[in-house]
């Protein structure tokens, strides 16, 4: 496993550390010994498929399930044994979990006013806020009157009005069209990160987590994999897992010889004019700026992406560099240093 | 707090109340029925070593008002089972004026029944009610609907099925809406006719919904109590009496408090016995067959 | 289909109007009544004006009514909620004791609760008969109010954890607004079961003038099977329906629609 380091700042205890953080459920384990750091400012995405204990782990440092074991850390206080609501963390929900029965103001309001604050400065703070995300026109909407992606606006809104100590992003783009998802992102980004407060953002888009996050933490079946930047988790995946979890097309895994397999990026197979692997083209899928080509060779199955305007014969032979092979180990699923 | 007890300490109020209602009732009901205490003990109890269940077991008139209560229970729920099909069926049809259909179709249900029982006793009228000014318009002697001993039990069932069908209806209501539309349009695409939608699709998926009705009306009709002794008291010659009434007269007419628990807790136990039996025939064994 | 449907459940309603509103002659003797004497108002002036007038039992009933509305509210709203919240055997056996209460024929207590009125001197006590009335109706209400709660997205409630509401505070704020149509068509449907109960009603109450309507009803029937007079009492149960006409004719949707949900999602 590969622990990246995470943005160096002055205080060490700045920031979100988990430590330990475990959940079981009747004898089922959620999640196991996690350990992560998350600098202030910095963009962490839990990446992994359904299951893999991402949602659970949000939701433990919300302070909405209790933990079976482990402490979180915000700036160096433990805030494991304080309630949800005392732990000032905000979280933007799947469903954005807006107040249908109230407007969009009065939705910002209400945490405000729980909190006794005076009408003077909830208005002043709702309307930066607004103003802020550009909501300023649709405040006495209902959540119903609102677009999916003025909704998401608007979770954010109540998000980031609390000042909150760390932000809390669970699949936050999952409800909008693909379209709107990218254009998004630079702006969730300008938003959220950088700022003075750790952000943990779940997903379980690869694309979406290398575009929100400054690192990625991939998780499966309660176990962290690996966390890194993207480009480490993509160049240097610590295991099998990582590597065909990470990159669409998926990488080709040859058949395992002699304990060990290998895997290759289908961008980094290339036809060559001999010495490489014979294979015949099977079927191809044209993308416009790209082509995905499958094919069968004696070493199975293999995927290949290369250039829109690239010809090929039906007859090919493929190769590969050296540096661009990923080796693991056929049992365990490690990556191992060379063949 | 752990939320397991909270949630505990949330329900715990409505319980008590609940357990005070119904389950302490029935205990006393069951201790009161083996002590003697009636006006001859001055109302007070003394244990009389069953002599309340001997005296059940050689009661012809306990017996006779079983009869009368299954007979009643078992034609009421099943008219009203037909009926309130029929009538779901057409509340579920979309149209203009729907919930308009619906809540009119509701009312019987939601009037009460003593009300509507003393409404019923001046439709049978004899030889006034509008049932016999129908019969006089035909040519036809008057009919004494309520005095007829052998067919006056007909006349409860039918003021009975009028006024419960609606919720019958209801029930079946929520279940047909709870079916997809696009089972019944995809039957339309293969050809079925709606004879055989119905027999298809719709009255094997309603299946838990008319299990739930029957269940809970055949255990409303066995306590059958407010209709009888507002339309009929029980008359003529106790061929109406019902189980609940025998109680509750032996209780307030004959002030026999340890006779009346008994017929209560006999009541009881044979309400327990037909439900786990209507149980065990409409909802367990389906869900064996299911599996 | 339709007006067979209407036929059905609305000609022996109309007949009590009719019978209310026309003289004694009229009722005997059909149209063979000269004009002049056949529609009357005569029955409802005689109802309004007996001793007790009827007006003072629809204030009772209205009375019980209200007050068993309020209390089974309060107690079925945590009860729903904690049962919605709740796993495992618990959850289980409490829904099954609500389903075996729900569908118990209530005229099987009214011995013990007699004994029971008597002995805490609840008797002749409208308040008191809310208490037995909302552990009838809690059975119900809670099993479609638990429906109701389990409607609800679990994040809104996370939300409003997350910004510090606790449970009084979620339920005013969040919950209860978002359960208003679920609230409401159980309100009417405990107030319907209020309104319409007879056997406790009947054994409580003794005094005259603290009757709710069905045992008045009733006991005006009660004086006589065969000489009654039937356009007084076509009156009498007119107004006794009256309020529940208006309630079912204007919450139809709430009414049918908080049914149907219940059974549906229970």
């Amino acid at each position: 496993m590969i622990e990246a380091m995470p943005v160096i700042t002055t205080n060490p205890a700045a920031g979100l550390r988990i430590e330990g953080l475990s959940r079981h459920i009747g004898g089922r384990s959620l999640l196991s010994d996690l350990n992560l750091q998350v600098a202030p400012g910095e963009c962490l995405a839990l990446l992994g498929p359904s299951g893999c204990g991402k949602t659970t782990t949000l939701r433990l440092l919300a302070g909405l399930d209790a933990a079976s074991a482990g402490r979180i850390l915000l700036d160096g206080d433990d805030i494991s044994r304080l309630s949800a609501g005392d732990r000032r963390v905000a979280m933007v929900f799947q469903s954005y979990a807006l107040y249908p029965h109230l407007s969009v103001a009065d939705n910002l309001a209400l945490g405000l006013r729980i909190r006794g604050m005076g009408a003077r400065e909830r208005e002043e703070r709702i309307a930066a806020v607004l103003e802020l995300l550009q909501l300023s026109e649709l405040r006495l909407r209902r959540p119903a009157q609102l677009s999916g992606g003025q909704r998401q606006r608007v979770a954010l809104a109540r998000a980031l009005l609390r000042q909150p100590r760390l932000v809390l992003l669970d699949e936050p783009m999952s409800n909008l069209d693909a379209q709107l998802r990218e254009e998004l992102r630079p702006e969730l980004r300008r938003l959220l990160c950088g700022g003075e407060q750790p952000v943990v953002y779940v997903t379980h888009d690869q694309q979406e987590a290398m575009g929100m996050a400054d690192r990625i933490a991939v998780l499966r079946d309660g176990h962290l994999q690996q966390v890194g930047s993207a480009r480490e988790l993509y160049e240097r995946p610590a295991n099998r897992f990582v590597a065909a979890f990470l990159g669409r097309p998926a990488i080709n895994l040859l058949p395992p010889e002699a304990g060990r397999q290998l895997g290759l990026r289908p961008e980094h197979l290339q036809p060559v004019a001999s010495g490489g692997i014979p294979a015949r083209l099977q079927r191809r899928e044209w993308w416009g700026n790209q082509q995905l080509l499958w094919l069968e060779s004696a070493r199975g199955d293999l995927r290949l992406l290369v250039a829109a305007d690239l010809e090929l014969p039906e007859d090919l032979q493929l190769g590969w560099r050296p540096d661009h092979e990923l080796w693991f180990d056929s049992h365990s699923g490690e990556r191992l240093a060379g063949p | 707090m752990s939320p397991s007890l909270l949630n505990s300490l949330l329900m715990l109020p409505a319980l008590v109340l609940l357990a005070i209602v119904f389950a302490w009732p029935l205990l006393d009901s069951a201790w009161l029925s083996s002590q003697a205490s009636s006006v001859l003990t001055g109302l007070s109890p003394i244990a009389n070593d069953g002599a309340n269940w001997q005296r059940l077991l050689g009661d012809a008139r306990f017996w006779q008002d079983a009869a009368v209560t299954l007979r009643f229970a078992a034609v009421s729920v099943g008219l009203e089972l037909l009926l309130g099909l029929a009538m779901a069926l057409v509340l579920h049809r979309p149209g203009r004026g729907r919930g308009w259909l619906r809540a009119l179709a509701l009312l019987p249900w939601a009037l009460p029944t003593t009300v509507l029982a003393l409404g019923w006793r001046w439709i049978y009228n004899d030889p006034y009610g509008p049932l016999n000014a129908i019969l006089r318009a035909f040519g036809a002697p008057p009919y004494g609907f309520l005095t007829t001993p052998a067919t006056t039990w007909l006349f409860t069932v039918l003021a009975d099925v009028w006024k419960t069908t609606p919720f019958v209806a209801l029930l079946l209501l929520a279940g047909l809406q709870s079916i997809p539309a696009e089972l019944e349009e995809n039957l339309v695409l293969e050809g079925a006719r709606p004879g055989q939608i119905l027999r298809r699709l719709t009255l094997p998926l309603l299946k838990p919904w008319i299990s739930l009705a029957v269940l809970f009306r055949l255990a409303q009709a066995l306590g059958v109590f407010d209709l009888v002794q507002v339309l009929t008291r029980g008359g003529p010659a106790g061929s109406t009496e019902s189980l609940a009434l025998y109680a509750y007269l032996n209780a307030m007419r004959f002030l026999d408090f340890g006779y009346s628990a008994t017929v209560v807790i006999a009541t009881f136990l044979l309400l327990v016995l037909l439900t786990a039996i209507g149980w065990l025939l409409l909802v367990r064994r389906p869900l064996e067959a299911s599996r | 289909m339709r007006s067979l449907l209407l036929l059905w459940s609305l000609a022996p309603l109309a007949w009590q109007l009719y019978t209310s509103l026309v003289t004694p002659e009229a009722l005997v003797n059909g149209s063979g009544v000269a004009a002049g004497s056949f529609w009357t108002l005569e029955n409802y002036r005689q109802v309004w004006l007996a001793d007790p007038p009827i007006w003072r039992y629809l204030l009772n009933s209205a009375v019980v009514g209200g007050a068993t509305t309020a209390l089974t509210l309060t107690l079925a709203v945590p009860c729903a909620y904690g049962l919605q919240r709740q796993g495992g055997r618990l959850r289980w056996a409490v829904t099954l004791a609500l389903l075996a209460t729900a569908i118990f024929p209530t005229v099987l207590l009214f011995l013990a609760l007699l004994q029971l009125a008597r002995a805490l001197g609840l008797a002749n006590n409208l308040l008191a008969l809310s208490l037995p009335y909302a552990a009838l109706c809690l059975p119900l209400a809670v099993l479609l109010l638990r429906a109701a709660f389990a409607e609800l997205p679990a994040e809104l409630e996370d939300a409003a954890r997350l910004e510090g509401l606790n449970l009084p505070r979620r339920l005013r704020h969040v919950l209860l607004p978002l359960l208003a149509p679920s609230l409401a068509s159980t309100a009417i449907l405990v107030f319907l079961f209020s309104w319409n109960e007879y056997p406790i009603a009947l054994t409580w109450i003794s005094r005259p003038e603290l009757l709710t309507l069905p045992p008045a009803i009733a006991r005006i029937a009660g004086s006589s099977l065969f000489t009654v007079p039937y356009g007084a009492f076509a009156a009498a149960t007119v107004l006794g329906s009256l309020p529940l006409l208006l309630i079912v004719l204007i919450f139809q949707r709430s009414i049918v629609s908080g049914l149907t949900q219940g059974a549906i999602k229970g």
